[in-house]
């Protein structure tokens, strides 16, 4: 016998994949018997009632401890108020214990993992507790979220002792419970309007000429303008025909793609550094919330092995599906690249503004921007490399490795400018404006060729 | 050998900053009730000597290592030193003695039995360690009466103790089968 539940005790899987749980003797009770049993043996054996009374309180004790045995499992279950937790936001969670059975529990023993990113009181502890009969008995966790994502309060196992700790249960073991915690969203705004305009909804005048409200400017008159859009003052004054040119009073569409290629950088949480993928999920968030309140439609993508992808709508349900989507935003360290037929220039709208939240480590990340750029579309892209991020030291050539590689990289951003690809550092409001500017000029210039 | 010891002595280390007060105590009653048995049962001329030292260690290690057999031997020790000191010494069999052996071995034996399913980090509350020591006293209570009682019928008997502990022998053997039989039955 054990204190530790037997290795050969009947153990039938359940349908969640844990063994059942069974109560079985422990080491406690093995020498309950063994005393008693001896010092009865040598009572009698010698005819010495001392030793007899030496064993009483042994069988005394196993008696009352066993008149009443447990026959059902504990009930371990845990509950967290997941009610839209934000990074930094308060998390409580706790563990209860139901004991089902006639006898109360004299100890329970609850152990709980967490995520590394819950800084939740005494969760590293074991907890032990005593669980009445036929109740239940709660173990309180309060702490603080510390980071993005889908963190983990569990998985949780509770041993059980019960008749004076001759009897133990096998541990009891239940799954995680997930709690959402939602980026924060770094503060954004950005006024510039956009370049390009596809829809008919939304509070962005597009910068595409086209039948609407906006006055753009006065041109010559061509073969196709209509009659009631000459400016005759104008005509007048210039002795030629001109028309007002009026903007479209279109809505524009926002296109998010996250590179997913690798993460660089240590997170440290809401409080601490911020690593790539910390900064291309907050700023992810800040923009779609930016744009979607102006009206706008906003998708998100993943440049990665993977290529998620959020189909653009607007307004307030696409913010809380978009905040959703982030959560599963993961590094993708594979090699493998992104097949062309599953991410290509051609899923990406020809009208839509893309903003591409790139740390520029991987050359594909460069190469699929310029072919973006090549492809007509209005691209920027926001460089979300942490200052100062260093790889580990390896050995004496990595500072030299280190400065050749922060060249080569700067060369890459340059060839982009080069090619027309903005490339501006997050740096949360009016992080845009700039490089919007320019996109938007060079969209209302004449193109060659037709899209 | 030097990177093991370093990694036993950072384990050690790691052991006593996580301890925690609840624990510890209940390790060093186990270890209190363990020596004061070991020199209550063993004959004082024994616990003189450089032997008492052994046996000290014995009924001390139940409380290092409460998991394993260590309770289980060191109740054996304190059994044998009772049956030495009585016999092999002469020592007379008196009541404070026998209550004291039969108190500390339960009280020890108890308190490693929470002391195995309790882990040496945890944050316990004080209602488990009370109900726990209050059924134990209880038992001690129990047993102190029925030892009082059965020592009593003893001298009245004057040399009728065979035919005292041949009852009580018989009262626990029959108990003991009950309890087995109820314990195989459910199993």
């Amino acid at each position: 016998m054990s204190d530790q539940p037997q290795a050969g005790a009947v153990a039938e899987p359940t349908a969640e994949g844990w063994p059942a749980p069974a109560w079985v003797p422990t080491r406690a009770l093995g020498r309950t018997v063994l005393l008693t049993g001896l010092l009865l043996v040598l009572g009698v054996a010698f005819g010495r009632v001392d030793l007899v009374l030496i064993g009483a309180p042994f069988a005394i004790g196993a008696a009352i401890g066993l008149r009443r045995m447990p026959g059902s499992a504990p009930e371990v279950t845990i509950t967290a108020d997941t009610e839209h937790l934000v990074e930094g936001g308060s998390v409580d969670a706790s563990l209860v214990v139901a004991n089902p059975d006639v006898i109360a529990y004299d100890l329970v023993v609850l152990r709980t993992r967490t995520s590394p990113w819950l800084r939740l009181d005494h969760a590293d502890r074991p907890f032990g507790i005593v669980v009445p009969r036929d109740g239940w008995a709660a173990v309180d966790l309060s702490g603080e979220a510390l980071r993005w994502g889908r963190q983990d309060v569990g998985p949780a196992a509770a041993r059980v002792a019960a008749c004076g700790g001759l009897l133990a249960c096998r541990p009891v073991v239940t799954p995680p419970h997930r709690v959402r915690v939602y980026p924060v969203t770094d503060p954004f705004a950005a006024t510039e309007a956009m370049p390009a305009a596809a829809g008919l909804v939304g509070n962005h005048r597009s910068r595409r000429h086209g039948e609407g409200g906006e006055l753009a400017g006065v041109r010559p008159f061509a073969p196709g303008d209509r009659l009631r859009r000459i400016d005759w003052r104008v005509s007048l004054r210039t002795r030629d025909l001109h028309v007002a040119a009026t903007l479209s009073d279109r809505d524009a569409e926002v296109l998010l793609l996250l590179d997913v290629l690798g993460e660089a950088g240590a997170s440290g949480g809401v409080g601490g550094a911020a690593s790539v993928l910390d900064t291309t999920v907050r700023a992810a968030a800040a923009i779609a919330e930016h744009y979607l309140q102006r009206g706008d439609r906003v998708s998100l993508m993943e440049y990665g092995a993977s290529a998620r992808r959020l189909r653009a709508a607007t307004g307030r349900r696409q913010y809380l599906t978009v905040l959703e989507w982030l959560l599963d935003v993961r590094a993708d360290n594979t090699d493998q690249v992104p097949d062309e037929h599953v991410f290509g220039a051609h899923h990406v709208s020809s009208d839509a503004l893309v903003v591409v939240l790139t740390p520029l480590v991987d050359p594909r990340a460069a190469d699929m921007l310029a072919s973006l750029t090549q492809s007509g579309r209005y691209t920027v892209a926001v460089d979300t490399l942490p200052a100062g991020v260093q790889p580990p030291q390896g050995n004496q050539w990595t500072p030299v490795a280190t400065r050749l590689w922060r060249l080569e990289r700067e060369n890459v951003l340059g060839r982009l400018r080069e090619h027309s690809v903005p490339v501006v550092t997050w740096a949360g409001a009016g992080s845009l404006d700039l490089v919007l500017r320019d996109v938007a000029r060079m969209a209302s210039a004449p193109r060659a060729g037709g899209r | 050998m030097i990177d093991r010891l370093t990694s036993r002595l950072a384990r050690m280390r790691r052991v006593v900053d996580r301890a925690t007060l609840t624990p510890f105590l209940l390790r060093c009653g186990i270890a209190v009730c363990g020596a004061i048995a070991m020199l209550v049962a063993w004959p004082a001329a024994l616990m003189a000597s450089r032997y008492a030292a052994l046996l000290l260690i014995v009924a001390v290690y139940p409380a290092v290592v409460p998991r394993g057999r260590g309770a289980t031997l060191s109740a054996l020790v304190v059994v044998a030193g009772w049956i030495v000191d009585t016999t092999g010494y002469g020592a007379e069999v008196a009541l404070w003695r026998v209550l004291s052996v039969a108190t500390l071995l339960y009280l020890g034996h108890s308190l490693t039995a929470l002391a195995a399913v309790l882990p040496y980090d945890a944050v316990v509350n004080l209602d488990v360690v009370g109900s726990w020591g209050v059924r134990a006293l209880v038992v001690v209570l129990i047993s102190a009466v029925l030892t009082v009682i059965a020592l009593g019928l003893a001298s009245a008997l004057a040399g009728g103790a065979f035919l005292v502990a041949t009852m009580v022998g018989l009262c626990g053997a029959v108990g003991a089968t009950l309890l087995l039989t109820r314990l195989l039955r459910r199993a």
